[in-house]
């Protein structure tokens, strides 16, 4: 053993006089890195409760719990993490559909209560809430696909010159990884009029078993090929990845569902008591919200007519929507699984008066679905003049078989879904087209990806065009004459109204002026005793929780009932009658209580 | 027309509620459609409200005309005047009724610029401006659910 | 007076352990005692049991990497690499982990190597109740979690390496940082060799003493420095390599005695190696992305399939059976762990002829690491 060896343990006393090896500044408090893993926040106004915080945590430390005033269109849930339970792992944060959630770089916390370390961060408040550093998402690493499968499409040059379906549809494939992107919150459930089992069917495409899908999305839509290709879809309005990323195309995953199968009676199986038999129910008007009725109550076993006074099913979605959206052999589809289930189906009949009365007397409930067929007028000068057409009027034309002739220029007055309908029609009878709306391009009811096809095949949108006359011009043409209009918020939350701007007024020589500004009621088929009864000034009907009108026995439901005018309110609507229905002629108890809870229909 | 005093004035302008009154009273026993028989009874109704109004101000009883800003969408302004028929539907009813309403406000808007008197000038342009807050209603009724698609 | 009183007084049986402060974790030595020499050993793990292998049967992939980091507390990167290897393979997402992702995970498995190093070392000298050295090898371990936390979000627990590449790039400024933390590590470690390997304590303690014989390396499949501390080179890193290791420069550090000296001083020339490998890393880092786009964390499903990946970890070789079953979770884990083979198996063999404070020195010169016995 060497000297050397024999002092160096003694070497260590020699620090007493340097240093120390310990930094300072660890005495007293230490700020946590700058993405330190510490208590948790979030912004609760842009959280949306979808709960994928809670999905992904691996020691179930985070419950989603009810909150004070929620945003609309979220769950009204929030957060709450246990402490007891995490791990800070942050696999919450980074999953995060919405962004809000993330970690403050705080990590002291005393507290005596040990109930105080559950605590929903955002709401309960916390010193740390407004900390800056700390962890949060990162580009570059996503736990969730924000990038939706490009749905294919037909060129839009190649659109103009044909009637085939703009939408190629997905590939097996394609559905299958699109369906995978979804991460099960629910919120479109919720956001669904139907309350349609988004996640479940999308599960079921995604696991490949589209049998099973259309069996659930049969569950409560009777007319889902029509909804697969031109639902409003608020499904994905709310949907949790469309946050930051791109909405699951909820819609064309249905579509695809649809679209799988030739013949619906093979694979649709609804496994339901036939509790109906001997029932007799009447359904005028055989659009969504009746085909629905009709679907749903036959299949129960019930006895059920529809009377329509065009040539086929479908409502507005056969008379409105252009088949290269929604083409015949899809409704054609669907119109045949009804007539297998066993309804009855009077096309090209119109209900009169005493009929009405008389099949209230035959049937122990009639719904009432006739939408909204009569177009406002322009009311402007020369609404009269030859070359100054409706488009509904058009379109149902069109669809009936009818030539149109739109001529060689047409000015489209309206922005809703109709009035798009009806530009891009003319555009492929061979017009140029131009919309004239009479406020923003935001504005516009009209889904926004049809604005956007619109003007991908060439149609013109003038905004805050306010029509003012229609004169005749030169050549059996028409002068177009409008106004600039500059927008007034009246009221906060309100869309804003356009107000004329005086002594400007362009002109615009056409052929056809279109006009698309919206539509009414037309009850003058409804016996006074019941109009009376129902219909409020606007010739709308409102029913009660189960569908059902002041009139004992009357149903109704679609565009007249709901004041959204889309295809999903109505089948809505339908179910609701569906269940109002059968607890009316006492099939169901009448005092099951549905509540909120999405409706089961057929399981 | 002569007007001597904010009485005469008030006089007047009750009466011309109490006509538009007789008016809807009148046709909503016209028109074919019940829901719209219920309308222009609604109206109606309405304008006995506006007439209870002006009779509380002329008794002192309410400090006179606010002068709210109101909005003028000149909706009246262009579009086709309307002559009611007993198969009117909703769109021409809220139509005709905005125009009357235009009318009545230009009528008051007329009679104070032919007044000299300072202050019926200021009562014309307070029913002015009750009138334009009626027709703002039916306008803005017609904006929201009319041009629904425009 | 019976054979049986006179064995019962000729042996004491006594329990080194579960909380005792100088042993390398929560397990017990029962230990049969003849004089101060232990004649015979048997180990009880079993106080850290949480099932991890079992919990990730129940748990998406995703969720299981807050698991796996818990398997080995001082040195959890290791395992989180190895979960995500095994994923990547079986999911082929291998294939699109971007090269920046696989060089900051190489350089979180050495600054991992680092630390633990740091620490084992420091555990090496206050196993023999010296406690100046383990104070500052602790300071200086802390620099490098400093940088772990400025890195991962935490301290211990990093839960950073996922399958596809990484969670988060490196922060603007963190070479520098580094660096400036190695500077102060070279400075200090020539004081921390004066008072363990200069030391004469040390030495008499150490040298020749824990000897494990060469013959056991193949019968046991021992690893780490414990077989580098008899000479043979034998290293993950070099002999399976992964990640990035091929493209970085170094030498499997080996030398002679496999006594507990020998493995002391292993682990002082690996934190050199470390500190080297780390520079070299950030010389050579390209910028780009550092995670693979990741499929949806709720929905992803693997195909069937099985594989066996292994890394180096500064107890020995580390290795991860993965199966998966087609479904969104795993089928089955196993965790093959160095302190399975070497405390357990080499210890209880090693104990006989043990002086028993020796007991605490042999433990940590073997790196028993109790966690990761009990997956």
């Amino acid at each position: 053993m060497s000297v050397k060896h024999t002092l160096a343990p003694f070497s260590a006393w020699l620090q007493a006089f340097s240093k120390p090896f310990t930094l300072p500044d660890r005495h007293g408090y230490r700020e946590g890195a700058d993405r330190y893993r510490g208590w948790h926040i979030n912004d609760t106004k842009t959280c949306i409760g979808c709960g994928s915080c809670a999905e992904i945590c691996q020691n179930v430390a985070i419950d989603m719990v009810p909150v004070d005033d929620p945003v609309t269109g979220d769950s009204g849930l929030r957060p709450r993490v246990d402490y007891g339970r995490c791990c800070w792992c942050a696999l919450c944060v980074d999953v995060c559909p919405s962004g809000s959630l993330g970690m403050s770089n705080e990590y002291i916390w005393v507290e005596a209560d040990a109930d105080a370390f559950r605590y929903i961060p955002g709401v309960d408040p916390k010193p740390w809430d407004s900390a800056e550093k700390g962890w949060r998402q990162e580009e570059g690493f996503d736990l969730v696909d924000h990038q939706r499968v490009p749905m294919p499409m037909l060129d839009p040059a190649e659109r103009t010159r044909t009637w085939a379906e703009v939408v190629v549809g997905y590939s097996r494939e394609e559905a299958r990884r699109e369906a995978s992107r979804c991460v099960e919150c629910g919120l479109c459930v919720a956001a669904c009029p139907a309350h349609m089992h988004i996640p479940d069917y999308i599960a079921a495409i995604r696991d490949g078993d589209d049998i099973a899908a259309l069996n659930i999305i049969y569950d409560n839509n009777a007319m889902p090929e029509m909804c697969g290709k031109v639902c409003t879809r608020r499904c994905e309005g709310v949907c949790s990845i469309g946050v930051q990323g791109e909405p699951l195309a909820i819609r064309w995953l249905k579509r695809y569902v649809t679209e799988q199968f030739d013949d619906l009676s093979d694979v649709v199986h609804a496994e339901v008591e036939r509790v109906g038999e001997g029932k007799k129910i009447a359904i005028v008007g055989g659009g969504p919200s009746g085909v629905t009725v009709a679907y749903y109550l036959a299949i129960r076993g019930f006895d059920v007519t529809i009377y329509e006074a065009l040539p086929q099913l479908g409502g507005a979605t056969f008379f409105g929507i252009p088949k290269y959206r929604f083409p015949m052999p899809s409704l054609e589809k669907q119109v045949k699984l009804l007539t297998d289930s066993g309804v009855t189906i009077v096309t090209n009949h119109r209900v009169e008066k005493d009929e009405m009365r008389q099949l209230l007397r035959d049937h122990d409930a009639v719904f009432i679905g006739t939408g909204l067929m009569k177009p406002y007028g322009l009311r402007a000068p020369g609404e009269d003049l030859p070359g100054v057409m409706y488009a509904l009027d058009m379109l149902r034309d069109h669809h009936i078989g009818k030539t149109i002739d739109v001529g060689k220029k047409v000015v489209v007055v309206g922005g809703g879904n109709v009035a798009i309908d009806a530009s891009r029609v003319s555009l492929r009878l061979g017009a140029e087209v131009t919309i004239a709306y009479r406020r923003r391009k935001v504005d516009m009811p009209a889904d926004e990806e049809e604005i956007e096809d619109a003007e991908a095949e060439g149609i013109k949108i003038v905004t805050q065009a306010i029509p003012l006359r229609v004169e005749q011009a030169d050549g059996g043409r028409l002068d177009f004459i409008w106004g600039p209009a500059e927008m007034i918020q009246e009221e906060e939350g309100r869309r804003p109204r356009p107000k004329l701007i005086e002594g400007v007024e362009n002109h615009m020589i056409v052929d056809r002026v279109i006009v698309a500004i919206g539509q009414g009621a037309e009850h003058s088929w409804m016996p006074e005793e019941i109009a009376e009864k129902i219909a409020d000034k606007r010739g709308w009907i409102t029913v009660d929780e189960n569908g059902m009108t002041a009139y004992d026995g009357i149903f109704a439901g679609g565009d007249l009932v709901n004041s959204t005018a889309d295809a999903i309110s109505a089948i809505a609507d339908g179910l609701r009658a569906v269940v109002g229905i059968q607890k009316y002629v006492g099939v169901l108890p009448a005092s099951e209580d549905e509540g909120d809870e999405p409706v089961a229909i057929a399981t | 027309m002569e007007f001597q005093s904010v009485r005469d004035i008030l006089d007047f302008a009750i009466t011309k509620e109490q006509e538009a009154h007789d008016m809807y009273a009148d046709l909503a026993g016209k028109v074919e459609r019940p829901e719209l028989q219920k309308t222009f009874r609604e109206f109606a109704q309405m304008e006995l409200g506006h007439r209870a109004r002006l009779e509380k101000i002329k008794a002192g009883e309410l400090p006179g005309f606010t002068d709210e800003a109101v909005e003028n969408l000149k909706l009246s302004d262009f579009l086709l005047d309307v002559t009611p028929r007993p198969s009117m539907g909703y769109q021409d009813v809220i139509l005709f009724a905005m125009k009357a309403e235009k009318r009545a406000h230009d009528l008051y808007v007329g009679l104070g610029k032919a007044t000299q008197d300072a202050r019926l000038r200021q009562v014309f342009k307070g029913l002015a401006q009750e009138e334009l807050k009626h027709k703002h209603f039916f306008e803005t009724e017609y904006d929201e659910f009319i041009l629904e698609g425009n | 007076m019976t054979t049986e009183t006179s064995e019962l007084r000729r042996r004491v049986q006594l329990w080194f352990g579960p909380q005792h402060p100088g042993i390398t974790g929560n397990m017990s030595v029962q230990a049969w005692l003849e004089g101060d020499t232990l004649t015979a050993g048997v180990t009880h793990v079993g106080y850290l049991h949480r099932g991890f292998e079992k919990l990730m049967e129940r748990r998406r992939f995703i969720q299981s990497f807050p698991i796996v980091c818990r398997i080995c507390v001082p040195e959890p990167d290791t395992n989180e690499y190895l979960l995500a290897a095994g994923l990547d393979e079986l999911s082929g997402l291998a294939a699109e982990v971007p090269q920046r992702g696989r060089w900051i995970r190489t350089l979180v498995l050495e600054m991992s190597r680092l630390q633990m190093n740091l620490m084992t070392l420091g555990g090496h000298i206050g196993a023999m109740a010296m406690g100046a050295a383990p104070n500052w090898l602790i300071a200086l371990r802390d620099l490098v979690l400093d940088r772990f936390e400025e890195l991962t979000g935490g301290r211990i627990y990093h839960m950073f390496i996922t399958y596809g590449g990484v969670r988060r790039d490196l922060p603007e400024g963190f070479a520098e940082r580094m660096e400036a933390n190695f500077r102060t590590i070279e400075e200090k470690l020539p004081l921390v060799d004066n008072v363990i390997f200069d030391s004469s304590v040390f030495r008499k303690r150490a040298i020749g003493v824990g000897v494990v014989p060469e013959e056991w390396v193949d019968e046991m499949s021992l690893s780490g420095p414990i077989v580098r501390a008899m000479g043979i080179p034998r290293d993950v890193r070099k002999d399976f390599p992964y990640e990035k290791y091929p493209e970085l420069d170094f030498e499997v550090v080996t030398t002679t005695g496999s006594d507990i000296y020998a493995r002391a001083w292993i682990r002082r020339q690996e934190i050199a190696q470390s500190m080297d490998l780390i520079r070299q890393i950030f010389r050579k880092m390209p910028e780009g992305p550092y995670c693979a786009k990741l499929p949806n964390m709720l929905t992803w499903t693997i195909p069937p399939g099985q594989t066996y990946v292994r890394a180096e970890a500064t107890r020995g070789e580390m290795g991860y059976y993965v199966v998966t079953d087609g479904s969104d979770k795993i089928r089955r884990v196993h965790v093959r762990a160095p302190s399975y083979v070497h405390g357990v198996a080499l210890l209880e063999r090693m104990i006989p002829g043990t002086n028993i404070a020796d007991l605490a020195p042999l433990m940590v010169s073997l790196q028993v690491c109790p966690p990761e016995m009990e997956r």
